[in-house]
């Protein structure tokens, strides 16, 4: 990082929410988590300089394009503020973190606000499961499939079996303990489901398989939210943690960054990866880059991890291309327990995209602020004791862009 | 040490409240028995709790059985009896005099009524089984509302309260708010009120209007008289007639049951359960499609601004609207936060009770919402023109302009429907 980037905090909406239910439309929930960061951070709405919105098919699931526009309605300080809306499928609102903080860095602003927003309860599952299939080629691996993206990370599982061995035992483990941590987060979608490992590897009409060895309980759910962050140069940090009665030291600053691009097609990636020992070669080097970035020898510097699990493979896949263990060997760091939420190194604290929910397009910025809650200790019941380095990873379709923070004090 | 509950019976399981409560004992991976007057009934409560948990895995935690085949052993081995049958006392004593004869000695007696006298009931059994007595009044769908009423009576043993509160609170996930034994304790009181309210107000202002009026855009997920065919006029008859009969407070009025629905009542006419006869509203008036009455003009302000997140200036318009229209919904939504906070003191200790039992149980914007998103002061302003009893918790905020709800982790704006 050129100039540092300090996090100030931020505001998630709660995730169980049904947002086509309320009656609302896609900007009340921009409002409520631009509305709930400014007043979670204290920051004024004229202090805001710029402001980026991560969203991914508002255009399909909502008839609404032009989401940065909306940040000026909501609040009359915001009057010619410059906004814009950010777009890599799953990973849009890491692709808004990365914009704002390069404008940081840049020394174009000071104060940027970074929104992560998706409604998705506004269609059926099946109408919901095409319009994802857009993450993907459409035509060549989604057009007329029922639930593309269960069928490709199911196969991402069958491509670990084949190079590796999987024991889809461990798929349900992590399902489990991504539902446990939920339950520890008021914000979660799933916080008061029924779930326990005899349910995930259960097999009937209750946990149907949806898409090759991908059962319901192996995937994240249809969710709606919206999540707001503000980051911010150190001359602001500074003039804010006075007025906080806080050290420039104990704000969060994002250490590190990793982004990379593979092969839109399923079959590329794993045709290009083949001899190789990960599965996802550009995933980890997104990983790679970001510990390099943040001055990190290797994950055990880490005290948590934020990653993309949409599906229990892809946490599966996270585990090893962390470096928790070597290539392949992730069941190892799941027996063990080491990604428990009082484990070694746990994974997604905060129950992650199966459990707290993955509204596609704020899935992101919401990692990136349960990184900032966790290094602040403001993580309550899903708190990582004395956490101070954190890292999150944000995937856009079958591991196609991938998008890494290393966040830390 | 507090107790260990590691075993618990349901009796009545085959019912909604007693399979969907046996539901939220076995999800917590505690052993619970269903039991019903027989075994098959008990199997249909067990496929109950299985079709609300979305799986057979917490079957592995349920046993079933009938009374006459299964009561002294289940019950014997119980640490907690939990006794769902039907909402009637001469049943109910049956049922508790044979838990009296069987139960262990310090195993915890509690029943699901959400309207009979505590007390009364624990008078049942002898002195041990009235310490181990309480309410646990669940709200339906169990596993989905997670707000719960715990209400011991005067002589409940206070280290029973003590281990059922930390059961509800801890494992099994409760938003818990503990009320006093008065009649349908705090969710229901407060709650039953504004329903029958505006169902005296639809005998003179017409059903379709009234559910305009004060519709979800007011804080709450269903409009009132469709909550009453949801929820059954036998039920809501039998809670306000309790209410009425028991209490002289300053809404008493409120409680007494439209004539009207007593004559339908009597000609069989229960709400959704009827569809034939139907409620305030027929099948063909729910029907998708089915043509809806204008609301008027400041509902439909209200939910234009509550469907782009400006919930403020929707209670702007609910404050300064005038005409009759607005003078009629200010009357039933103040007369909600006057009678629901004048409750503290009375039923329950804290604002917080109440914001807690109607938020949570009731899936209404709790009282303090309210106050909070109108003003505290504009609030005591609007009350005091409404004719309506500015209670203590909404002066104390106003003078000291602090806010009234305390759950920081709680999205307001999911009460307030566009």
């Amino acid at each position: 990082m050129t100039r540092p980037v300090y996090i100030l905090g931020g505001y998630q909406t709660d995730f169980a929410r049904n947002w086509t239910k309320e009656g609302k439309h896609i900007s009340a929930m921009i409002r409520e988590a631009v509305v709930g960061g400014l007043q979670a951070t204290g920051v004024e709405p004229a202090e805001i300089e710029v402001g980026h919105v991560g969203n991914f098919a508002a255009e399909l699931y909502a008839m609404q394009g032009h989401l940065g526009a909306f940040l000026v309605d909501v609040d009359p300080a915001f009057a010619g503020l410059p906004t814009g809306r950010h777009e890599a499928a799953c990973a849009s609102g890491s692709i808004a973190l990365l914009a704002a903080s390069a404008e940081i860095e840049a020394g174009r602003y000071d104060c940027a606000l970074v929104v992560g927003v998706e409604q998705m309860k506004t269609v059926s599952p099946a109408q919901g499961g095409d319009f994802l299939g857009t993450a993907a080629w459409y035509e060549r691996e989604a057009k007329g499939v029922e639930f593309p993206f269960p069928k490709l990370f199911g196969r991402l599982g069958d491509e670990y079996d084949r190079r590796y061995r999987l024991d889809d035992k461990h798929l349900a483990r992590i399902s489990a303990i991504n539902y446990d941590n939920a339950r520890r987060n008021p914000k979660a979608q799933t916080r008061t489901w029924y779930m326990n490992e005899a349910h995930a590897r259960s097999c009937d009409s209750f946990n149907a398989t949806i898409g090759g060895r991908i059962k319901v309980t192996d995937c994240s759910q249809v969710t709606d939210g919206g999540v707001a962050v503000i980051l911010a140069s150190e001359a602001f940090a500074k003039k804010w943690a006075a007025r906080r009665a806080t050290q420039l030291g104990a704000i969060p600053r994002l250490l590190g960054w990793g982004h990379r691009t593979a092969p839109l097609l399923f079959d590329d990636k794993v045709a290009e990866s083949a001899g190789q020992p990960y599965v996802l070669p550009h995933t980890r080097q997104a990983i790679v880059d970001a510990y390099r970035r943040a001055g990190l020898a290797d994950c055990w510097a880490l005290d948590g991890i934020e990653t993309h699990d949409c599906f229990t493979t892809s946490e599966y896949m996270a585990i090893d291309h962390f470096g928790l263990t070597a290539p392949g060997q992730s069941w190892k760091a799941v027996e063990e327990g080491v990604i428990a939420l009082d484990g070694k190194l746990p994974i997604n604290p905060s129950g992650g995209l199966i459990g707290c929910g993955h509204p596609v397009g704020a899935t992101g910025v919401r990692q990136l602020l349960d990184a900032y809650l966790q290094t602040t200790g403001q993580a309550g019941a899903y708190q990582v004791d004395g956490a101070k380095k954190f890292a999150t990873l944000n995937i856009g379709g079958s591991g196609t862009t991938s998008c890494v923070f290393v966040v830390g004090v | 040490m507090a107790r260990q509950i590691r075993k618990v019976v349901v009796l009545g399981a085959n019912g909604a409240m007693g399979a969907g409560s046996g539901e939220v004992f076995a999800a917590a991976g505690i052993e619970t028995t269903f039991l019903a007057r027989t075994r098959d009934k008990a199997i249909e409560g067990q496929k109950r709790a299985e079709k609300l948990a979305k799986s057979s895995a917490i079957s592995r935690f349920i046993r079933t059985g009938s009374y006459e085949e299964d009561l002294a052993r289940a019950v014997g081995e119980a640490d907690l009896v939990f006794e769902a049958v039907s909402e009637d006392l001469a049943l109910k004593r049956v049922y508790f005099e044979q838990v009296d004869k069987l139960r262990k000695p310090d195993s915890i007696v509690a029943t699901v009524s959400s309207g009979l006298s505590i007390a009364t009931m624990a008078a049942v059994g002898g002195a041990s089984f009235a310490r181990h007595f309480l309410g646990i009044h669940f709200f339906n769908p169990p596993n989905v509302i997670v707000g719960c009423e715990l209400i011991p009576h005067a002589g409940t043993d206070p280290l029973v309260v003590a281990d059922v509160t930390e059961l509800l609170n801890e494992r099994l996930g409760r938003e818990l708010v503990r009320t006093s034994d008065t009649p349908a304790f705090c969710g229901n009181r407060v709650g039953f009120k504004v329903l029958n309210e505006c169902a005296q107000l639809a005998e003179e202002h017409g059903a379709g209007y009234i559910d305009a009026l004060v519709g979800p855009h007011t804080g709450r997920a269903m409009a009132p008289l469709a909550t009453i065919d949801f929820v059954g006029w036998d039920v809501h008859q039998a809670i306000v007639d309790n209410v009425y009969a028991h209490t002289r407070d300053e809404a008493h009025a409120a409680f007494a049951l439209p004539a009207l629905m007593k004559a339908k009542i009597a000609a069989g006419c229960l709400g959704d359960k009827t569809p034939d006869k139907g409620g305030f509203f027929t099948k063909a008036d729910k029907a998708k499609g089915a043509p809806k009455p204008e609301p008027p003009e400041v509902a439909r302000k209200m939910k234009e601004l509550h469907r782009v997140g400006r919930y403020q200036q929707a209670f702007d318009v609910f404050a300064e609207a005038s005409g009759r229209d607005a003078e009629l919904m200010r009357r039933v939504i103040l007369g909600y936060v006057s009678y629901g906070l004048n409750r503290v003191g009375e039923v329950v200790e804290k604002v917080a009770d109440v914001d807690r039992i109607m938020g949570f149980g009731f899936n209404w914007a709790p009282p303090g919402v309210l106050v909070d998103v109108i003003g505290a002061r504009r609030t005591v302003k609007l009350l005091e023109a409404a004719k309506l009893p500015v209670p203590r918790p909404v002066v104390d905020a106003a003078e000291r302009n602090q806010r009234l709800f305390d759950a920081a982790y709680v999205d307001v704006g999911r009460f307030f429907h566009g």
